[in-house]
């Protein structure tokens, strides 16, 4: 590690960093005091005393819309979109490595995927299920719709590591006898393995947060970004806040864990 | 690439070489063939439906399988699709330059000034929180923090900056621009984030030592490398921007137009053809600038 | 949308579905002979599940938890926006069983053919609808207000017919359950001065303060409501304008846009409790609940009877075309149990107003019914179904009984013939 002094640079970067994250925690700073406002207070200022009762409702029965199982979908939609994004892209990312016949429209394909915007998609995708008279559902339509958003992220991040991914390493290891599968987990896959879960992550997240796509996608039951958003056409109380405030801690608790995973495998691998 | 210095092992190992050879030929298929089928099934299948749909006819009630070119003379007829096409890229452009100028200093911070990965990772990480609490939640919360009772308001009121709350924090083009730049700049940062750290730091070495100032290296060799990843992030951010229709429509008060919202418009009366139309076009003018973008920068050999 | 879109008699989820059929085929056979008054709970055994979607306005879960509780009917409800209601309704007829829908998208969502229309002589409580649903008149006597009532997009020709009857049938499109009058809403702390017509929102004094409603086929109407009180123009029909009229009407928009009148224009309920509690705007186009809303947060909130009367929108429950046997068997007892009363009442409690007053009377408590419906003073506190307070006794209702507010409508929520020509200025309003 180099130990050159501070520059001016660093200190200027640093609060603009500073300033950055400012802004992002911005409008959560206004999510996080709002939601511990009173039990009559409204989604803005001003604050009708201090209580944790919609933390406590967050729990509860709500009068319109269902939480519990809108989050539950979304979760699993999710996870669902988060995998196969991670082995379809990395298996195209392998394909990548070699030339074929159709690799460039395949490769323009995916970009394309990524530009067209997402209210067509929506909209493409429902009426073609209709069409061939597959019912529309958030495991499968809107899963679906999902993987035409998360994959090209996939595949491009798949496609950079493996332009920068020297074949020597493998060479070595088939040259000590191992077999094509043992390379490729015992070689490539440690290698690869941050930008994998890079991969995970972005997918994931995409997914649990995507409205427009599923917008008309969904079938019956709603994820949850459309369950808020059809919440909002009746009273909507600060339990949408305290979500967010939960949701802000419970993500920061999974990226510590992440974490503190990492370094302690780090750390094991280190000594070993 | 790979395929030139694999074939010498595979010449090395004569026993298994013809079997080896004709499933490797067929491997690359096998490989990307549930990328291709997802793609088409979500992707092409989709779009050709709305293409078909696009010429068709509707009336009030209905829609017949015909072909006709009216839905697509309608949208380009008007002045409203160009008046509106002209807001939506102007949003692109000023939220471009914004996310582009941002994320290229966060992600160079990050790359060249934060020295441990460890590091790295966790202050990336603190960037990306935000976005895992929901879009919708965060847009609801714009209110209190920038309305006429909001945090900033009322703090600069209190503070006596401003005799009365500035009004044009919200429901304005500014919360428009604002609330999108929140929204993509990490689409930015990633990309050329990535790009930045595989970037030989030799090189950076190379040119100090030749005597290049701090401000030559950065012109000429920093940023010429960070193309690839400003690219991307650019594809990513004015794409979203293209296509946005919530961001707009909560942040001007629904009062600023974008294409995305007039096809919602469309859609809400069901008039299927001529949002399909108008998708059509919007399509198109975005691979354009997409192709533009792929014709400066070539992501797939520079990636 | 036509032969194309209508929906397939649906291959994939026939294992579940027809095997709960036959079961309460079944059961409903056994049931059906013996009971005739009440609700049989019939259904608990068969485990027979409907499913619905709506706005959030009326798919409340209270509803589907005392319909299981009653019938034994499992309610799977999903709350929407407006517009993608209606979107569900037509692309995707597969995914409901039950469609809550406003009668004004009725008006297109019907001729798709992705609802049945329902036999009259199974419904119950049909005769017990208010007729403002049946004939258009609240009264013998009232005056037929303009737009798409409800009752004109009512009633189709046969059980095969796409066709709006012009007069009542034996077939309706869609059983009435909620509607209301909606007005403007303001803040009497910050108006400082009394409102009295739909013009007053574009007073100079309110620049930068007033709000309308952002769905495009709902917005022309408060805007050609402020514009007949403006003296302006005098519309043949509102809710049906000529080509002439909507350019006039969204000219008229621009101008006010650009001078600045609007702080904003709101989709949902939700936006325009949050626009009027913040102080944003001190007044609006508004629903009655919203005000409630408002006001229940301690804001001191009007919902403002006008002269020229109120814009007024109706919703209710459609029958997806899918629908046979023993699941149309129960979407009919359903609907029977809706308007039976229970939610007739908890609706009216709401702000809203029921279809079936006769029964919802029933499970209102005196004082509620006087407040609600007959516009007299509370006589003690006033609560909300979930138990807060609404209002304290002594309080009366903004705009007074049923007959005044019902039958003040100057027009009801619509679509226009000419919607094509009216979405493309609307989005040049919007754009403008």
């Amino acid at each position: 590690m180099s130990h050159e002094k501070r520059t001016l640079e660093f200190y200027v970067l640093a609060a603009f960093f500073a300033l950055f994250v400012l802004f992002l925690y911005g409008p959560l700073s206004a999510i996080l005091i709002l939601s511990f406002q009173g039990e009559t207070g409204g989604l803005t200022f001003p604050l009708n005393g201090v209580s944790l009762h919609w933390f406590a409702n967050l729990f509860e029965r709500q009068s319109v819309g269902d939480f519990g199982g809108s989050f539950k979908r979304s979760l699993v939609l999710g996870l669902m979109v988060m995998i196969v994004t991670v082995v379809v892209s990395l298996l195209a990312g392998l394909a990548f490595r070699r030339k074929f016949r159709g690799a460039t429209a395949l490769f323009y394909l995916a970009v394309a995927s990524l530009v067209v915007p997402s209210i067509i998609i929506s909209l493409g995708i429902g009426v073609v299920f209709q069409q061939v008279g597959l019912r529309p559902a958030w495991y499968t339509s809107a899963f679906g719709a999902h993987l035409t958003w998360t994959l090209p992220f996939g595949v491009l991040i798949m496609f950079a590591v493996f332009n920068r991914f020297s074949p020597a390493y493998e060479e070595a290891a088939r040259d000590l006898g191992a077999t094509s599968w043992q390379t490729f987990v015992h070689v490539v896959l440690p290698m690869i393995a941050p930008s994998l879960i890079g991969v995970g992550l972005f997918g994931f997240t995409l997914s649990y947060d995507e409205f427009a796509r599923t917008l008309m996608t969904s079938g019956t039951f709603n994820t949850l970004p459309l369950e808020i958003y059809g919440m909002t056409t009746n009273v909507t109380t600060p339990v949408l806040y305290a979500l967010g405030t939960v949701t802000t801690v419970f993500s920061f608790l999974v990226i510590l864990a992440t974490l503190g995973a990492i370094l302690y495998v780090g750390r094991r691998r280190a000594r070993a | 690439m790979t395929v030139a210095l694999e074939r010498p092992t595979i010449a090395a190992s004569p026993t298994g070489r013809r079997r080896r050879f004709s499933l490797g030929a067929v491997t690359p298929y096998l490989q990307s063939a549930p990328l291709a089928l997802i793609l088409g099934a979500f992707l092409l299948l989709p779009i050709i439906m709305i293409v078909v749909v696009s010429f068709w006819d509707y009336d009030f009630a209905a829609m017949y399988p015909d072909f006709l070119t009216t839905n697509y003379s309608d949208v380009l007829g008007s002045w409203v699709t160009w008046k509106t096409y002209l807001n939506t890229i102007k949003f692109a452009a000023i939220v471009w330059a914004l996310t582009l100028f941002i994320g290229f200093w966060v992600a160079y911070f990050l790359a060249f000034h934060i020295r441990t990965t460890a590091m790295q990772m966790v202050l990336f990480l603190v960037c990306t929180v935000p976005f895992l609490t929901s879009n919708i939640i965060r847009m609801i919360s714009w209110i209190p923090v920038l309305g006429r009772n909001g945090l900033i308001n009322s703090t600069l009121v209190h503070m006596g900056l401003v005799p009365k709350p500035i009004e044009w924090l919200l429901y304005s083009e500014f919360a428009v621009v604002l609330a999108m730049v929140h929204l993509y700049t990490l689409f930015m940062v990633t990309p050329i984030f990535n790009t930045l750290m595989r970037i030989d730091r030799s090189l950076v070495e190379a040119a100090r030592d030749a005597g290049a100032s701090g401000w030559q290296v950065l012109w000429n060799v920093i940023i010429p490398l960070a193309k690839p990843g400003m690219a991307i992030g650019t594809i990513f951010v004015v794409t979203l921007v293209m296509a946005d229709f919530s961001t707009v429509q909560v942040m001007s008060g629904g009062q600023s137009a974008s294409v995305a919202l007039m096809m919602k418009n469309q859609m809400s009366l069901l008039q299927y053809p001529a949002a399909a139309a108008n998708a059509v076009v919007l399509l198109v003018l975005v691979l354009l600038m997409v192709a533009g973008i792929l014709r400066i920068v070539d992501i797939r050999r520079e990636l | 949308m036509t032969d194309t879109m209508q929906p397939k008699q649906n291959k994939t989820g026939i294992s579940r579905r027809s095997l709960l059929k036959t079961g309460a085929a079944a059961v409903g056979f056994a049931a059906g002979s013996g009971v005739i008054t009440g609700f049989p709970t019939i259904w608990a055994q068969s485990n027979i599940t409907l499913r619905q979607f709506g706005t959030g306005v009326s798919n409340l879960n209270a509803i589907a938890d005392k319909c299981k509780a009653d019938l034994g009917i499992t309610l799977e409800m999903t709350a929407t926006d407006s517009d993608a209601a209606a979107q569900r309704a037509v692309t995707q007829p597969d995914s409901y069983d039950i469609a809550d829908i406003e009668y004004w998208i009725c008006k297109k969502v019907f001729p798709t053919g992705v609802l049945q229309p329902m036999d009259v002589s199974k419904l119950k409580y049909y005769d017990e609808l208010v007729p403002l649903f049946k004939t258009g008149k609240l009264t013998p006597d009232s005056v037929i207000a303009q737009g798409t009532a409800p009752h004109t997009v009512g009633y189709v020709e046969a059980q095969d017919s796409k066709t709006f009857a012009k007069a009542p049938t034996n077939w309706f499109t869609m059983v009435p359950t909620i509607y209301n009058a909606d007005t403007l809403g303001i803040r009497p702390d910050l108006v400082g001065r009394d409102i009295t017509t739909w013009a007053d929102i574009m007073d100079p004094a309110f620049k930068g303060k007033t709000a309308i409603l952002n769905i495009p086929s709902i917005g022309i109407m408060d805007a050609a409501m402020i514009m007949e009180a403006m003296g302006n123009i005098k519309y043949a029909d509102k809710g049906n304008m000529t080509k002439d009229e909507i350019d006039k009407t969204i000219d008229f928009l621009i101008k006010a846009k650009q001078g600045g009148q609007f702080r904003a224009f709101w989709k949902s309920f939700d936006e325009s409790v949050n626009l009027m509690a913040s102080g944003e705007v001190v007044i609006q186009s508004m629903w009655s609940p919203a005000v409630a809303a408002v006001r229940s947060k301690g804001i001191p909130c009007r919902f403002q009877p006008l002269k020229e009367g109120y814009r007024s929108w109706g919703g209710g429950l459609g029958l997806a075309a899918h629908l046979k046997g023993a699941e149309l068997d129960a979407a009919y007892e359903y609907i029977n149990w809706y308007t039976s009363g229970w939610v007739g009442g908890y609706l009216n409690r709401q702000g809203y107003y029921s279809a079936n007053m006769v029964s919802a009377k029933k499970f209102m408590t005196e004082d509620e019914w006087g407040y609600w419906i007959e516009g007299k003073p509370a006589k003690g506190e006033i609560k909300a179904p979930d138990g807060t307070v609404m209002e304290k006794a002594g309080a009366v209702r903004d705009g007074g009984s049923f007959e005044e507010r019902m039958g003040k409508v100057a027009c009801w929520n619509s679509v226009m013939d000419e919607d094509r020509y009216m979405v493309k200025r609307w989005n040049e309003f919007i754009a403008a």
